[in-house]
């Protein structure tokens, strides 16, 4: 076991970029689907329309095809970021589709009579998605949009296969030297597990909290 | 970590190490990474073909009841943990899929007609992170994966051969003109094989090097030509072999490590090594081993087949 000792640097340090990745595209994500929400609800048809486009492109095309492109064929197109903010930026709009999805599951309990109310308060559109909409769907997707972040922290992982170092490449480059595979990539699935756990717990915590008794 | 790794370095004679830069990059098209994709490559596979038809086979005898063997030829096919990326040492045809050539692949193809008679391989590429499981657990009988012999590895598995030695090199941009070598390497990116013995061998060589792996080959490839990176560390004959296909990189000095490559087998199971230890003394003594690298990394260097290392010369085998 002294190897994880050993090894406990480079595993923290991985493990920091893993959660940078899950943190800063989920709170991305969270952003871009409730704004794409907002544009698929809205009464222009242009707006519902690209809103549609861009959940179907993100929900039906694998997450590491979007890496793969994103990392490899754009800098032929002239754009070279770094690897990070790259993986970043595509988990971003991946998971965005799906948080998107929860919104919107989310929209469909708000009442149309509270809408309709809203209308004849003289609310504008942006009020009312604002005030009204918007605040209601999101406490009632909380744990939908919980099991998107956990999703999202799992779906870091293959971030590796483009180069970051995360923690499941830091898992790799381990059992590369130890030959362990089996009790290497158990702990790494444990950490990850945590991970999870946590979100789940949060999401869990914060329902309740934030619930609308109806 | 790395300090616990132990390091072939026992001077002995480097895969290819009279091939120079200058002369690969001076070598006409004719000898295409890609088996298949030029013109010789019919005259190669009939060689190869020879070869096959002249294949060792193993006695009644050898196959001892019980054994590991005596298992394989019962069920008629030898299954194999091989990449199908990797050009002129395992490499896939991508218009035929069943056709794998390449020196790894070749090899096994040789060690199932000495076992059944019959050149029947099961390929099951190996996601590299986990052949030792794939080993431990049966889904394989042998991994043919240029599958580095390190004293850890080999408290996980055994290890036959070593049946190929070679070594790690520095491949650049061919605009680049600075670096020159593994010494030139301090601060820079350095692209590697997320599964390969770079990984541990640049740090220890360059540890303020700046190291970014990629899942396979052909991305870290790619990574190289678009600049996500100043160097590539990766096998000397895979670089080589590259460098003469694409002139936008080049492969600058020479080899600063010695890679033996051992056959993974499953651990404890001393009846197969040896078994499979005969038999690549066999291949080496008939020339077989020769024909085969000839036809496959020989095509991308300018020297002749080296000698085979000696079964069980470094620690580990």
């Amino acid at each position: 076991m002294d190897f994880f000792a050993s090894s406990a640097g480079p595993i923290a340090q991985a493990l920091g970029t893993t959660i940078l990745l899950a943190v800063s595209a989920g709170v991305g994500s969270i952003v871009l689907g409730t704004l794409v929400t907002a544009a698929r609800i809205s009464p222009v048809p242009v707006l519902r329309w690209a809103a549609f486009a861009y959940v179907q492109f993100f929900v039906n095309v694998p997450l590491l095809v979007l890496l793969v492109l994103a990392v490899f064929a754009l800098p032929d197109a002239g754009f070279l970021l770094p690897l990070t903010p790259t993986a970043i930026i595509v988990l971003t709009l991946y998971e965005a589709a799906y948080v998107a999805e929860a919104v919107r599951s989310g929209v469909n309990t708000v009442s149309r009579g509270e809408i309709e109310a809203s209308r004849a308060l003289g609310f504008s559109l942006g009020q009312t998605l604002r005030v009204l909409v918007i605040p209601q769907s999101l406490r009632a997707a909380i744990q939908p949009i919980g099991n998107v972040m956990i999703a999202l922290t799992m779906n870091t992982a293959l971030a590796a296969a483009v180069g970051v170092v995360e923690l499941t490449s830091a898992a790799n480059k381990l059992n590369l030297v130890e030959a362990q595979p089996i009790l290497i990539f158990t702990a790494a699935g444990l950490i990850y597990m945590v991970l999870a756990l946590a979100i789940g717990l949060t999401a869990g915590r914060l329902e309740k909290k934030l619930r609308i008794r109806r | 970590m790395i300090s616990s790794r132990s390091i072939l370095r026992r001077g002995l004679v480097l895969l290819a190490s009279a091939a120079t830069v200058a002369s690969l990059a001076a070598c006409s098209s004719g000898t295409a990474a890609v088996p298949g994709s030029d013109p010789s490559a019919s005259a190669k596979a009939s060689s190869l073909e020879e070869v096959y038809a002249n294949a060792p086979v193993a006695d009644a005898a050898a196959l001892i009841s019980d054994s590991t063997m005596a298992k394989i030829k019962a069920r008629g096919k030898l299954i194999v943990a091989e990449a199908l990326d990797a050009p002129l040492l395992s490499q896939q045809d991508p218009t035929n899929p069943e056709d794998v050539q390449g020196f790894d692949a070749d090899l096994a193809k040789m060690l199932a007609i000495y076992i059944l008679g019959e050149p029947n391989v099961e390929i099951v590429p190996p996601a590299s992170e986990t052949r030792e499981a794939l080993l431990a657990n049966g889904t394989v009988d042998v991994v043919f994966n240029t599958y580095t012999i390190t004293e850890k590895r080999a408290e996980q598995v055994d290890f036959a051969g070593p049946y190929l030695e070679s070594g790690l090199a520095v491949a650049v941009r061919s605009d680049n003109t600075d670096i020159n070598g593994i010494d030139d390497l301090g601060g820079k990116t350095v692209i590697v094989g997320a599964n390969t013995p770079a990984v541990t061998a640049v740090p220890e060589k360059q540890p303020t090097a700046n190291i970014v792996s990629f899942a396979t080959d052909p991305q870290a490839l790619q990574a190289l030509t678009q600049g996500r990176g100043d160097a590539y560390v990766q096998d000397f004959t895979l670089l080589a072999s590259h460098a003469i296909d694409d002139k936008s990189i080049k492969v600058v000095g020479q080899p600063f490590t010695s890679e033996a490559y051992g056959i993974g087998l499953k651990k404890d199971d001393a009846q197969f090594k040896s078994f499979i230890n005969e038999w690549l003394k066999k291949i080496q003594n008939d020339g077989s081993w020769a024909k085969i690298w000839d036809a496959t990394l020989g095509s991308a260097v300018e020297s002749s087949a080296p000698t085979p290392p000696a079964i069980g010369s470094v620690p580990g085998s």
